[in-house]
């Protein structure tokens, strides 16, 4: 009953943030309301009982995801901010059908994933031995090929950036001379 | 249902008795700051209000809550004082998974000294740890001013990149731990008879780095660095919005931090501990509150060890400080994970 209360709560508070982010035309304001909703998503988490996932979406997500954002934004100069209209009208009225098509995509994803949850499957194994334990062992079992294909397209995105980041090896001429 | 009352008043209780000395030690750690830093440097520090300067935190408070409240011009007041709130919250959260002591029992009923021993609090520490990072990059730009700006974006860079330091330095004890709780890392300490700091010193040493910069300490401090930024991204807080930044920074998350070090290297509330052998304890005389006041002069030792860094180095360039967090720091608490994990196992 508590718990139920309090998942009330946190989903509220994650669906206001989120009409929130996609309502205001402030940058900073939108980062403010996009931290707010993944804090509440961390909470459903933990109410939930899945400690070490709301644990990763806070530290992971909350912090080092949309830190990045943050940094990019403070550079944003104070007038532009607060100006109110957009540049990419056209562009945002094409790109709709292929967003439909995302958010298809998405619904169908998740009933999918309803039908194929394991459910209470798990509850035993978390009672036994604990709940990072489970996700591990399952995580460095069952799915281990999609982890590791995972982890090579990280691996693929960090390469990237370090060769765009990477110092010219020969300087440009010097003019001043 | 009384169980439940119990429980929710055994909290609150718990909540209470952290706030206050949270946030009452972290005012009086100002006077032990002024103190040792005078001390270094051959002065006498506060002498004026009280024996030895004792009242100085009180009346530097009353006098930065009755300065004037200045605003910028054309600053966002919204994210201005949004920046105080997302500075105190997290920082004063952490103290949630901070254990104090062993367990004991109170009229039968047994009390965790430690708020909320949740299964995953470490990285809870690390995740509300850096949500300050927020505080300070809003403070910069809602500010809209240019000290502040690059002071903010210059903590933000350096909160990055030790965020990852910090992680993967932690990883070393949590291995020879098992888990990922305060409380039980303390306990595995004490069942092992080792403080992970004997066979861990490369990740302590790691630890010691990040834990300076992200608390913004000297040699760390370029944030604020008084003599190109005036104090960084402070410079338009006035009174005692002002005083909240450094409350925060310098003193409660250096505390928190300090004491997950003791949690998590020097054994938490366990006593002088002699390597795979036992543990010694001459303040044996103190019975049960002995393990508190080992954990109190564990983590006050932490304490004026920064204090002591503070007031003798001076601080390095903004560029050599990311150099070290991602050419030395990152690969050595790297280079430390690897050799845990290939040894831990063979010995336990």
């Amino acid at each position: 009953m508590v718990r139920f209360l309090i998942f009330l709560l946190f989903s509220a508070w994650a669906i206001v943030s989120a009409v929130g982010v996609v309502t205001f035309s402030n940058p900073i304001y939108v980062i403010i309301w996009l931290l707010s909703c993944l804090i509440a998503v961390a909470g459903i988490f933990f109410t939930a009982g899945a400690e070490l996932v709301g644990a990763l979406q806070l530290l992971i997500y909350a912090v080092a995801i949309a830190v990045f954002y943050v940094f990019v934004l403070t550079a944003v100069p104070w007038e532009k901010a607060v100006k109110k209209d957009s540049h990419y009208r056209t562009e945002g009225v094409l790109s709709l059908p292929l967003v439909l098509l995302l958010y298809l995509e998405m619904v169908v994803v998740f009933l999918l994933g309803v039908v194929a949850s394991p459910e209470g499957k798990f509850r035993e194994a978390i009672a036994k031995i604990g709940n990072a334990e489970v996700v591990g062992s399952v995580l460095f079992t069952k799915y281990f090929f999609a982890f590791e294909v995972v982890s090579v397209v990280l691996l693929v995105g960090m390469i990237g950036a370090v060769l765009i980041g990477r110092k010219e090896s020969q300087t440009y001429e010097d003019d001043t001379a | 249902m009384e169980s439940v009352w119990i429980d929710l008043l055994v909290v609150f209780l718990k909540i209470i008795v952290i706030l206050a000395v949270a946030l009452g030690v972290g005012a009086y750690l100002t006077w032990v700051e002024r103190k040792v830093a005078a001390h270094i440097q051959r002065r006498p520090g506060p002498m004026v209000v009280g024996w030895h300067g004792l009242l100085q935190p009180i009346a530097d408070g009353l006098k930065l809550i009755t300065k004037e409240d200045l605003f910028p011009r054309y600053g966002n007041r919204f994210l201005y004082n949004l920046a105080l709130v997302l500075a105190l919250v997290p920082a004063t959260l952490v103290f949630a998974v901070v254990p104090f002591g062993p367990e004991f029992e109170v009229f039968g009923y047994k009390v965790k000294p430690i708020l909320t021993d949740v299964n995953v609090g470490i990285l809870l520490v690390f995740g509300l740890g850096s949500l300050a990072v927020y505080a300070i990059a809003l403070a910069g730009w809602a500010s809209n001013s240019k000290y502040p700006l690059i002071g903010s974006m210059r903590k933000a860079g350096v909160i990055i990149s030790y965020e990852v330091a910090i992680t993967f330095a932690v990883m070393g004890p949590l291995i020879l731990a098992g888990t990922l709780s305060t409380y039980e890392i303390v306990q595995s300490q004490i069942e092992q008879k080792l403080w992970y700091v004997w066979v861990q010193p490369i990740a302590f040493v790691v630890y010691m780095f990040s834990l300076l910069a992200e608390t913004g300490r000297i040699p760390f401090d370029i944030q604020e660095a008084e003599a190109e930024l005036v104090t960084g991204f402070t410079v338009e807080y006035g009174g005692m919005k002002f005083g909240i930044f450094p409350l925060v920074e310098w003193y409660i998350e250096v505390l928190t931090l300090s004491a997950i070090g003791v949690v998590l290297f020097l054994g938490g509330w366990s006593p002088i501990n002699i390597p795979f052998v036992g543990f010694v304890d001459p303040l044996f005389f103190l019975g049960p509150l002995s393990p508190y006041v080992w954990f109190l002069l564990k983590v006050t030792a932490l304490f004026l060890f920064i204090l002591w860094l503070h007031w003798t180095l001076p601080r390095y360039r903004i560029d050599q400080i990311t150099e070290i967090a991602w050419k030395v720091m990152l690969p050595l608490a790297l280079f430390n994970i690897v050799i845990t994990s290939i040894i831990a196992p063979l010995i336990w």
